[in-house]
């Protein structure tokens, strides 16, 4: 059951995904083009930092591409069932949470396919180049970091768009305006209220926890240097 | 003899256009039961209620003798199912789309399914999206079939088909039943289709079970009498008066549509002083008419 799953959701994702994978394969290529020391260099010198500087430009590139990834899996775990209006899906005779639950595993298993893409890509691309001392390449690590990303993009948007469409505006729309008004209202008067918060700023302080170590999305503005000490 | 669906006192109401009023439903095991109704009646969303996929706001549903939606996995493994508008998914190619439905059901027959596949003439390579409606109409049949069901629950399943096609799903369908005994609930607006095949038949309007009754009882019980001296008063008569209107021109003859009619019912119009001057058998199509006609308020009749 779970193999047919998997298969239908290939096929709904692979058009969208293929371009995808070819992307996170040559992403990693892309980024060293050009760098390299001449080897046997003894000390972190100007062809080390050119090389790091050299790659900083691409960093926005891999979360960007791991995000996208997770987007369009997610989106098209549910986009046919949406379509029928789920009127297929309810007629099998399987429970609903084991369907959801085969759905999700099936999108999880299919963000494998970018992140070893990008894995086998970041590995050609670590050959290819020879490193000054004192820089070494960390392609296991990046793929690991690409998969988590894709993940939890997976994971959010997944559960976003198992809802029809006119839940997941409700929910982002409330998610958003609880924010507003925490933002403009809710800080005076919690402020107000408790002095442990005068001074502090609601808003700015939830979207620190969501990025910042060791915040949930901190993931997306972490260390994407396939190159580094 | 058990009943393969039983609905009790449905009530199920969307907003201020419609509601579902106490359908109260009951479909004996091994029969063919006709689901008649005029579109937006309520056929699809009682069935869409005993299929689990909505919940009433009242009222209890057994199938295959499980309660719903407690025993839904249950039944639906033993439900062949074609909804009223196709529900595959168009990306897929023929055999891809019976691979995955196959997956989710034990009881797949896959000799069974290669013979209907050749039976229908379904090409297992053509892309869903590609398929004629009628092509379409086919490969619905093909899953719900062969998946061997003891229940098949089919919505309008040949409505906008051709006939060739029409009556190749038809004769399937039949020949499954025959050879099976399984249920069928069809839900059809083609009362045509329907008389040749059914039981049983249920008419629906307006959210209400307007009727159910054996076929046999349908087609014979509903009668056209022309009377003359018709009495103004009827309520002892030992039938049921549908409908009655003045013939033009004809002075004090009058039409009747009657129901639960029987021949040794004529000496009624002799106690009454008045005349029997004929009696027709009305089909299926005109029964159903007159039915509606006379379960409709007189306000909605005018409209």
């Amino acid at each position: 059951m779970f193999r047919s799953v998997l298969y239908v959701h290939w096929k709904q994702v692979h058009l969208g995904l293929i371009p995808l994978m070819v992307a996170a394969f040559s992403l990693p290529l892309l980024s060293v083009q050009g760098l390299g020391g001449n080897g046997g260099v003894t000390s972190f010198n100007d062809t080390s930092l050119a090389i790091i500087q050299g790659l900083q430009v691409w960093l926005p590139f891999f979360s960007a591409l791991a995000a996208a990834s997770g987007v369009v899996i997610a989106l098209s775990s549910w986009n046919w069932d949406h379509q029928l209006n789920h009127v297929y899906a309810l007629s099998l005779p399987v429970p609903r949470w084991r369907y959801a639950l085969m759905k999700m595993g099936a999108g999880a298993v299919l963000t494998l396919f970018p992140a070893v893409a990008l894995w086998v890509g970041a590995h050609l691309a670590a050959a290819s180049i020879v490193l000054p001392e004192g820089l070494h390449a960390y392609p296991n690590a990046l793929a690991i970091r690409f998969l988590a990303t894709i993940l939890l993009t997976y994971a959010i948007l997944f559960a976003m768009a198992a809802g029809t469409v006119r839940t997941t505006m409700w929910v982002t729309g409330t998610g958003i305006l609880t924010l507003f008004i925490l933002g403009l209202i809710g800080n005076d008067l919690l402020a107000g209220q408790f002095e442990v918060l005068r001074g502090t700023h609601i808003l700015e302080w939830a979207l620190a926890k969501l990025d910042w170590v060791p915040g949930p999305l901190e993931i997306f503005l972490g260390n994407w240097r396939l190159i580094d000490v | 003899m058990s009943n393969a669906i039983e609905l009790k006192n449905l009530c199920w109401k969307a907003g201020k256009s419609f509601a579902l009023q106490d359908v109260s439903l009951v479909v004996p095991s091994g029969c063919i039961y006709g689901f008649l109704g005029p579109n937006g009646s309520g056929k699809t969303t009682t069935i869409r209620m005993f299929m689990g996929m909505m919940k009433p706001d009242s009222g209890s549903i057994r199938v295959l003798d499980r309660s719903v939606p407690e025993g839904m996995t249950e039944i639906l493994a033993r439900v062949g199912y074609v909804p009223e508008r196709p529900h595959v998914y168009p990306a897929l190619t023929v055999s891809e789309q019976i691979r995955w439905h196959r997956s989710f059901f034990s009881r797949w027959d896959d000799a069974w399914a290669a013979e209907l596949m050749g039976r229908l003439h379904v090409d297992p390579d053509m892309k869903i999206s590609r398929l004629s409606k009628g092509q379409t109409g086919k490969l619905l049949i093909l899953l719900a079939l062969a998946q061997r069901p003891e229940l098949l629950v089919l919505d309008e399943p040949t409505d906008g088909l051709d006939p060739v096609v029409r009556r190749d799903v038809l004769t399937a369908t039949l020949d499954y039943v025959s050879e099976t005994g399984a249920t069928v609930f069809i839900s059809s607006h083609l009362v045509h289709e329907l008389e040749r095949i059914c039981d049983w038949v249920g008419v629906m309007d307006h959210g209400h079970l307007v009727a159910q009754l054996p076929m046999n009882d349908f087609k014979n019980g509903i009668k056209r009498l022309r009377v003359t001296g018709a009495p103004a008063e009827t309520a002892d008569a030992p039938f049921h008066l549908l409908s009655r209107a003045r013939d033009n021109g004809t002075g004090s003859t009058e039409t009747w549509i009657v129901r639960d009619w029987e021949d040794t019912m004529r000496s009624y119009f002799a106690g009454v002083g008045a005349e029997l001057r004929d009696v027709v058998d009305l089909d299926l199509e005109d029964g159903f008419v007159e039915l509606l006609r006379s379960s409709r308020p007189a306000s909605a009749r005018e409209e």
